[in-house]
């Protein structure tokens, strides 16, 4: 029997996954037609978007996916926002009884995006994430991306698109 | 090293990961004991649910996913609807600073928009692709489905199935 070891997979993480905390959210169709969106309300605050990593994982080390990076769609319309960050936690799940652990991997910004004043400007934004040393999923293992986005002082709002996650497949 | 070509794969799309606008919508028990549903209340209005696509996508040619057709299960209960019509939406992401480009592939479904997809019952809607697509790593895929009702019609969706060839 042979194996797979494809360096060109991608999934699209719909909005739907993403798990917004603070503002009000909710989902809308997007500036594109046929497109969706999810879109926070314009108010002072500050909202916390994790983005889940649904790729595949392995028990077995060097196998399952390579996460290289993960890009994110998302347009600020009206007003620019104060702040536009992101880190990329890998959390190891606690065993029975345990808590988890979340280690927060090094990346870098796409040249579009890597200055804080280019990530909050009004505008379409497919902000890349590319993790410095990729590495291999376990299955005790999720990887979340938060995104952190203060409106504060602005009339501006967010519309999250998706994301697209990029690995390699080994099996 | 080996490859998989394998013709006969499917994705489980749970109703949690649609995208509802348009009347209340709430997760509920569904009516078969132990599945689960999103309902809309009775209203007269016409929700659009959105169901992404969720399949591996490949930056080669010919490889990933070959998406053929969608399943669609869903039961309207009380009364029939007007229509439930059903478009296949192919976006193409943009680069940065430059907008998604959305294109309409050409689609058949099997139940008849105003005729069979619409009558109070449980269904299972199969839209057919006419020409099944390779799924490029900068292009994901949503099936818009538009249901026409009337003040009394209760909407239960169950979820979606994606037919595909997983080539890697």
């Amino acid at each position: 029997m042979g194996y797979v070891n494809d360096t060109a997979m991608s999934l699209y993480v719909p909005p739907t996954l993403f798990h917004c905390v603070t503002g009000t959210w909710t989902q809308a169709a997007g500036q594109v037609a046929g497109t969706i969106v999810k879109k926070v309300n314009d108010a002072n605050q500050t909202s916390t978007i994790n983005i889940p990593i649904p790729v595949p994982s392995n028990s077995v080390a060097l196998k399952g996916s390579l996460l290289k990076s993960i890009e994110i769609d998302f347009e600020i319309v009206t007003a620019a926002m104060e702040e536009v960050t992101a880190v990329v936690n890998k959390v190891t799940r606690g065993a029975n009884t345990a808590v988890a652990v979340v280690a927060p991997q090094t990346f870098t910004y796409d040249t579009g995006n890597n200055t804080a004043a280019k990530r909050y400007a009004v505008g379409k934004h497919r902000m890349t994430l590319t993790i410095t040393t990729p590495f291999w999923v376990d299955n005790d293992e999720e990887v979340l991306v938060e995104l952190t986005v203060n409106q504060a002082g602005d009339t501006g709002v967010i519309e999250l698109l998706g994301a697209v996650a990029n690995f390699t497949l080994r099996m | 090293m080996g490859y998989v070509h394998d013709t006969a794969m499917s994705q489980y799309i749970p109703p949690t990961a649609m995208h509802y606008v348009t009347g209340t919508w709430t997760q509920a028990a569904g009516a078969v004991t132990d599945t689960i549903c999103m309902h809309k209340a009775a209203g007269a209005n016409t929700p659009v649910v959105t169901i992404p696509i969720m399949l591996p996508s490949n930056s080669v040619a010919l490889k990933g996913s070959y998406l053929k057709t969608i399943e669609i299960d869903y039961t309207l209960a009380a009364a029939g609807a007007t229509s439930v019509t059903a478009v296949l939406n192919k976006v193409t992401r943009g680069a940065d600073t430059a907008v998604a480009v959305v294109s309409v592939p050409a689609i058949t479904q099997d139940l008849a928009a105003g005729v069979a997809a619409a009558t109070q019952d449980e269904h299972k809607l199969t839209v057919t692709l006419t020409t099944p697509e390779w799924i490029d790593n900068d292009v994901y895929f949503l099936l818009q489905l538009t249901l026409v009702c009337g003040g009394t019609v209760t909407i239960d969706i169950l979820g979606a199935v994606a037919n595909f060839t997983l080539r890697i």
